[in-house]
């Protein structure tokens, strides 16, 4: 009897048990010989579905996005064969944040891996909606520093720093030849080098066609680094960028606008007619960031070195330096270990070194740096794919990294940039405007750190 | 109520369908706007704050030259909305049926265009450059270029303009409609009388005219007060220092884009009373009971 209890097997365990089997072995791989002896202790990787979600994705486009992603996906799953990833996409814009944070922040579902900006990193990781990536203390420091700085909360890193997105300048090297300005030599000027260029690069020509020396895309606060101005203290928690530095840095802005050397419309000007007025070529420098290149190389008139360069930003008073954004390869917290772990093993892919050279080697080869990788051992590709490319590789090391600050967005679009276009039109000094935003700003940063 | 479901029975019934979508898709939506203007809400909730978020909203500077800027963009084309429809749909009226019809529809068909289209359009008329449309025209007037959507100052007047020189086809046909329902033997009577053209227009057709007037009107307030797309795609979504900046653009950037959607809701709240505020006035300044 006793025999009996300790092995007894009633008919719906040995069916459930024969099901189990059945299911493994349909699962399995096919019946092949196997060079490893069954039971050496060998695990067979467990098959394993995760979802990434990738703005601007748009299965069957050739959009950046797609492209790269879809190569890194093949990529991925030819040296992770038992990982298969769905991509889901979305426009860039209001609608898809939404979509983002009723996922992952009311529903707590949603993407297993996902790629963000900014703000997102620290609202997510406030929520505790962040898996926190397993990094050796040899892979932090293979990372950029101030990237890593943009995606840690409370001591922790949240995210994965993928790309640094340097801004700098794009000069029309026909126009310069025709004005007979010397470009800067290996892209370095000053600002008084940079506004004297701009002023002899706006004019108009004899068939009336009127030219502007400089343009930007309203898109950024570069000038106001120039001279050493910076938005918060190094610990983020005070609102700096009514400092003197900060205002200098304005008022040589400022002073572009009263030069007029920037089109009439510089206040609403789009990054997509910005681009369109400079290949077109009115615009002789134009403020951009890195991904512009690649629209300039799509124009087969339009050769690198020939009809245009690049060259950073003009040099203030303080060393040089550039604007910057970071994007991050983040990975939901869930309960599910599996899918948790494939989401790391595939975010490591997505900022390391090896899908560069992966995708690069395809058919047709895929650039998948669209900027320079976060992580030095990662950096070497981008340059690769073009000698502008090589140029803005080196532009790392001096970019300023906007801190992330949850209501940045805010303070950014509903204060900062109405004072500084008070400033820009002559209705206010750079000090009354930058003063006058000062509070609202601390305010919000001090809500951003609570 | 017994009483009201013997004698209208089943039809009851038949409304319901139409009643739940509308509790559905409108009046939980209303209520829930109500509900979020009294709380600190985010995406991941919020909590209880009372009348909070409409104090902010009274020391916010830039709701207040949201508020200024909306009640000055509407009271402006309201009115010369509803003086070009009423004048445009007067000029056709003599016209024949064909000659009516062909107007009606000639002013009708711009309204189905993308509204965002239009305002890409209006974008390009306005441009600050010499080759926007208006200052080719003021170029070849021998007037210098203006600033137009590129400065604080025009740029208000610049988004009006496009409105107030868009030609309002419902308007048009509705008050063309009425126009040809009005009684002959008023106008009879009136040139018997000795009354001219204009003063039968302005002492018979006006007056006569005001139920319609009323409706579009009120329609025209509310639309005006929604303002969105034109400022969004003309001037980037608030011009140069906020200068277009309107409530509901400030509604959606602080709930989509700052993520504050108790303070957005209480923005809405605001602009649904002044909505409601002004219909009332509306109403009760206008209301006729003139039959004809």
């Amino acid at each position: 009897m006793e025999r009996d209890a300790g092995v007894r097997i009633d008919r719906r365990r040995f069916l459930q048990a024969l099901a189990a089997v059945g299911v493994a072995t349909a699962c399995g791989p096919a019946a092949a010989p196997s060079a490893t002896p069954s039971g050496s202790g060998t695990a067979v990787a467990k098959p394993v579905s995760i979802e990434w979600w990738r703005r601007n994705y748009t299965p069957g486009s050739q959009t950046a996005e797609t492209v790269t992603s879809d190569g890194a996906v093949k990529g991925f799953r030819a040296r992770n064969a038992n990982y298969t990833i769905t991509i889901q996409g979305g426009p860039f814009g209001p609608e898809t944040d939404q979509k983002f944070d009723i996922a992952i922040l009311q529903q707590k579902a949603g993407p297993d891996v996902f790629h963000t900006t900014g703000g997102d990193v620290l609202k997510y990781a406030a929520a505790g909606q962040l898996s926190e990536p397993p990094l050796s203390a040899a892979e932090k420091s293979d990372f950029n520093a101030s990237a890593l700085t943009a995606t840690t909360y409370r001591g922790k890193v949240v995210a994965y720093p993928l790309w640094i997105v340097p801004w700098f300048e794009y000069i029309n090297l026909d126009l310069f030849k025709e004005r007979g300005v010397t470009p800067p030599k290996d892209g370095n000027w000053t600002y008084e080098e940079f506004l004297d260029a701009a002023k002899k690069l706006t004019f108009k020509r004899a068939d009336g066609k009127q030219i502007y020396g400089f343009a930007h895309a309203n898109d950024e606060f570069a000038f106001m680094l120039i001279d050493g101005g910076r938005l918060y203290d190094t610990a983020v928690k005070t609102w700096t960028f009514n400092s003197a530095e900060a205002v200098s840095g304005l008022e040589r802005w400022v002073a572009l606008a009263k030069e007029k050397v920037m089109p009439p419309d510089f206040l609403t000007l789009n990054p997509n007619d910005s681009q369109a007025r400079f290949i077109s070529g009115e615009i002789a420098i134009l403020q951009r960031p890195s991904a512009m290149i690649n629209v300039l190389n799509a124009d087969a008139k339009w050769k690198y070195g020939t009809n245009w360069d690049i060259a950073n930003f003009p040099k203030g008073k303080t060393a040089q330096t550039a604007w910057g954004g970071v994007g991050f390869i983040a990975v939901r917290e869930q309960a599910d270990a599996d899918k948790k772990t494939a989401a790391h093993v595939f975010a490591k892919y997505l900022t390391g070194p090896d899908i560069g050279p992966d995708l690069k080697a395809m058919t047709p080869p895929i650039e998948y740096w669209l900027a320079p990788a976060a992580r030095t051992s990662a950096a070497g590709i981008y340059g690769e794919y073009h000698p502008a490319k090589a140029k803005v590789a080196k532009m790392g090391s001096f970019t300023y990294v906007l801190p992330n600050v949850s209501t940045w967005s805010e303070i950014d679009q509903k204060y900062l940039r109405p004072a500084r276009d008070a400033a820009l039109e002559g209705k206010k000094t750079a000090k009354q405007a930058l003063d006058e935003v000062a509070p609202t700003a601390q305010k919000l940063l001090d809500e951003a750190n609570k | 109520m017994r009483a009201a479901l013997r004698r209208h029975g089943w039809s009851y019934l038949f409304v319901l369908p139409t009643f739940s979508l509308f509790v559905i898709f409108t009046l939980l939506p209303v209520v829930q706007a109500f509900v979020l203007s009294l709380q600190s809400a985010r995406i991941t909730g919020g909590d209880w704050v009372g009348l909070a978020n409409f104090v902010t909203l009274a020391e916010d500077p830039v709701f207040r030259q949201a508020l200024g800027n909306t009640v000055l963009y509407s009271a402006l084309v309201v009115a010369a909305q509803l003086t070009l429809a009423l004048v445009v749909a007067s000029l056709i009226q003599p016209l024949g049926r064909q000659g009516q019809t062909f107007y009606r529809a000639l002013f009708y068909l711009p309204l189905v265009n993308s509204a965002i289209l239009v305002a890409m359009v209006w974008r390009w008329i306005f441009n600050p450059n010499p080759y926007g449309l208006a200052n080719t025209v003021l170029g070849a007037l021998g007037f210098d270029p203006l600033l137009w959507i590129g400065s604080s100052d025009q740029a208000l007047a610049a988004v009006i303009l496009s409105a107030v020189l868009t030609i309002p086809g419902g308007g048009v046909v509705l008050y063309s409609a009425a126009m040809g329902s009005l009684p002959r033997e008023l106008y009879e009577a009136a040139e018997v009388e000795g009354a001219g053209p204009l003063t039968k227009w302005w002492y018979i057709t006006v007056p006569l005219l005001k139920p319609t007037t009323l409706y579009l009107l009120v329609i025209y307030t509310i639309l005006a007060f929604q303002v969105f797309e034109r400022v969004y795609v003309m001037t980037n979504g608030g011009g140069p220092n906020n200068a277009t900046i309107t409530i509901v653009q400030l509604v959606y950037s602080t709930a989509f884009q700052f993520g504050r959607y108790g303070l957005a809701s209480a923005m809405a709240v605001v602009l649904f009373l002044m909505a409601v505020g002004v219909a009332v006035v509306q109403f009760r300044s206008l209301r006729s009971d003139v039959e004809y």
